[in-house]
């Protein structure tokens, strides 16, 4: 999956190297690694950017109004979504869709509602809804993948690993932006993406794509590697650990 | 106080699990058992996933049975003996135990299987225990002396073949009612995250007549080989042990189970044994009414193979 990354980030270079329109994104994350560690309980990030004319170009000033959409997309995985129905009496998981490389962390900020600054169409192609990543062929059907997609986007805007903010970018200036997000505790560790678009008249006139991660760090780290790498090992501590908690507690404790 | 749990992948309160890893493990104490049958399904309930709270529960219970088996064994309570044989053929079950828990998890069906296993198994023995503690109590108040020691007579289970003679518990039995009894624990045991302690006593007292003066720590000292065997098992095929959440679980629950085993002494055995009814009776409903309620939600998630590592 890192090469189809890679490969993804350099054709939104390509992108960006065609004169997409007379404009140029600047902008700067507040965080490149994001770390985790014993007391991690979420953490906040900011976005901040200007929209310049392009190098070559004769303007001083890019003309706006613009609107700005970032979508930060964590980590894919292969998830499930399954439904319970009612048999014999109880319930149990009885459908199931499995949805590829789906993404474990997917946000939007943006300037304005989103049906606002653009056509759906363009929402859709570019990944700026959620429900696009539902809309992938699967095996399953479209209809139980269309049914099953939407559940499993709204169980994962509960989860807060979704979500669209249709307010989050304040504009400081006609050209000058900022934004905020704030990853929850839950956020799945891995390689992050952040993709910012600025629209004029409901058309992408320039976009960038930066990269953050997400990663344990330190002891977390440690032991998440070691419960993989040495599985054997990890299980045998934690049966000497529990063994040696036991027994100091015995000899603490005797009465 | 927040803390990270690498393996589950969510932050917890810290005072929330070592609090009811203590109050889980002051239950244990009082009624002797080992408390993983409180302790899995309170950690299900509280978010954190079916297969890591399972999985991690096992090294509490290790943690939790390790300093009772000691003090039972310096007293010369265990018959090591009877306790090999349950080992052998519980560590048998075991892996049948950790290979179902793999098929039904990716099959999706773990948390049913979780839940009727609780359901039956414990509506079962608290219903069983709840009548025979009623018993006890209702013969002590019409003045009935209650015999101590169940009578040493035989079940057709002793005169199967491959008799062996059990010197600590003078016991001269087959071995294959013993294997079935280790066999069985240790597949339920590991599938759902329970010392089985409670089946274990049960077992032993009825079934194979084992004198009382050894049943709790021959149990004691079964679950503690039993539960450390699963880790390792839970750990190499699902690796969904989470040490950081055993070893919060753990520090809670000996400290607990002391106090526990304090409180318990000022209760009559038959009063414990009824409370302990009632309380497996409680966690055996909760399951039930799971599965039989509507849910508030149909719909459910599930990663099924992450896409990296680290």
């Amino acid at each position: 999956m890192r090469p189809s990354r890679i490969i993804a980030a350099l054709a939104l270079l390509v992108g960006l190297a065609a004169p997409a329109g007379a404009a140029r994104l600047i902008s700067q994350m507040s965080n490149d690694t994001i770390e985790i560690t014993s007391s991690f309980d979420g953490e906040r990030m900011s976005f901040f950017g200007a929209i310049v004319p392009d190098s070559g170009s004769e303007d001083l000033v890019v003309k706006g109004p613009f609107h700005v959409v970032i979508v930060v997309v964590g980590p894919t995985a292969d998830r499930v979504a399954r439904q319970k129905t009612h048999n014999f009496g109880i319930w149990l998981n009885t459908d199931q869709v499995t949805f590829r490389r789906f993404p474990s962390y997917f946000h939007v900020l943006s300037s304005g509602r989103l049906r606002d600054i653009t056509d759906v169409t363009t929402l859709t192609t570019q990944f700026i809804l959620p429900e696009s990543h539902t809309l992938k062929p699967n095996e399953a059907g479209w209809w139980k993948t269309a049914v099953f997609g939407r559940e499993l986007v709204r169980l994962m805007t509960e989860e807060e690993l979704f979500g669209v903010n249709q307010n989050a970018v304040n504009f400081l200036s006609e050209n000058v932006y900022s934004a905020r997000l704030t990853l929850p505790s839950n956020a799945p560790p891995g390689s992050y993406l952040a993709l910012t678009y600025v629209f004029r008249n409901g058309e992408i006139i320039a976009r960038k794509s930066e990269g953050f991660a997400v990663r344990k760090i330190g002891f977390e780290r440690f032991l998440a590697l070691a419960a993989v790498q040495q599985p054997l090992l990890y299980g045998l501590i934690c049966v000497i650990l529990a063994l040696f908690t036991g027994w100091l507690g015995g000899l603490i404790f005797r009465r | 106080m927040q803390i990270y749990l690498p393996i589950a992948e969510l932050s917890v309160n810290l005072f929330f699990l070592v609090g009811i890893g203590g109050a889980v493990g002051f239950l244990s104490g009082l009624f002797g058992v080992g408390g993983g049958f409180l302790l899995t399904p309170l950690l299900i309930f509280s978010g954190v996933p079916v297969p890591v709270a399972v999985a991690s529960v096992t090294g509490q219970v290790v943690a939790a049975s390790t300093s009772g088996a000691l003090s039972h064994y310096r007293r010369g309570g265990i018959d090591l003996h009877l306790v090999m044989y349950l080992i052998l053929s519980g560590i048998l079950g075991a892996f049948g135990g950790v290979a179902v828990f793999d098929i039904l998890r990716d099959a999706g069906q773990l948390d049913l299987v979780i839940s009727l296993g609780f359901l039956i198994l414990l509506g079962f023995v608290g219903v069983v225990m709840l009548i025979e503690a009623g018993r006890a109590i209702l013969k002590q108040r019409k003045g009935v002396v209650v015999r101590e020691r169940l009578p040493n007579q035989h079940n057709w289970m002793h005169g199967l073949p491959m008799r062996v003679r059990f010197k600590k518990s003078r016991l001269y039995i087959s071995v294959l009612p013993v294997l079935v009894i280790g066999l069985f624990i240790g597949f339920v045991g590991s599938l759902l995250g329970i010392g089985g302690g409670f089946i274990m006593v049960p077992a032993l007292v009825y079934l194979l007549r084992v004198p009382g003066n050894v049943v709790i720590g021959t149990s004691l000292a079964q679950v503690v080989a039993m539960m450390a065997a699963t880790t390792i098992l839970h750990a190499v095929q699902s690796q969904s042990v989470d040490i950081l959440l055993a070893f919060c679980l753990m520090v809670g629950g000996v400290a607990g189970a002391q106090f526990g085993a304090a409180a318990g002494k000022q209760l009559r055995g038959e009063q414990l044994r009824g409370l302990l009814a009632l309380l497996v009776l409680a966690v055996a409903i909760r399951f039930g009414l799971s599965l039989v309620l509507t849910p508030a939600d149909p719909f459910s998630m599930a990663v099924v193979s992450p896409g990296s590592a680290s």
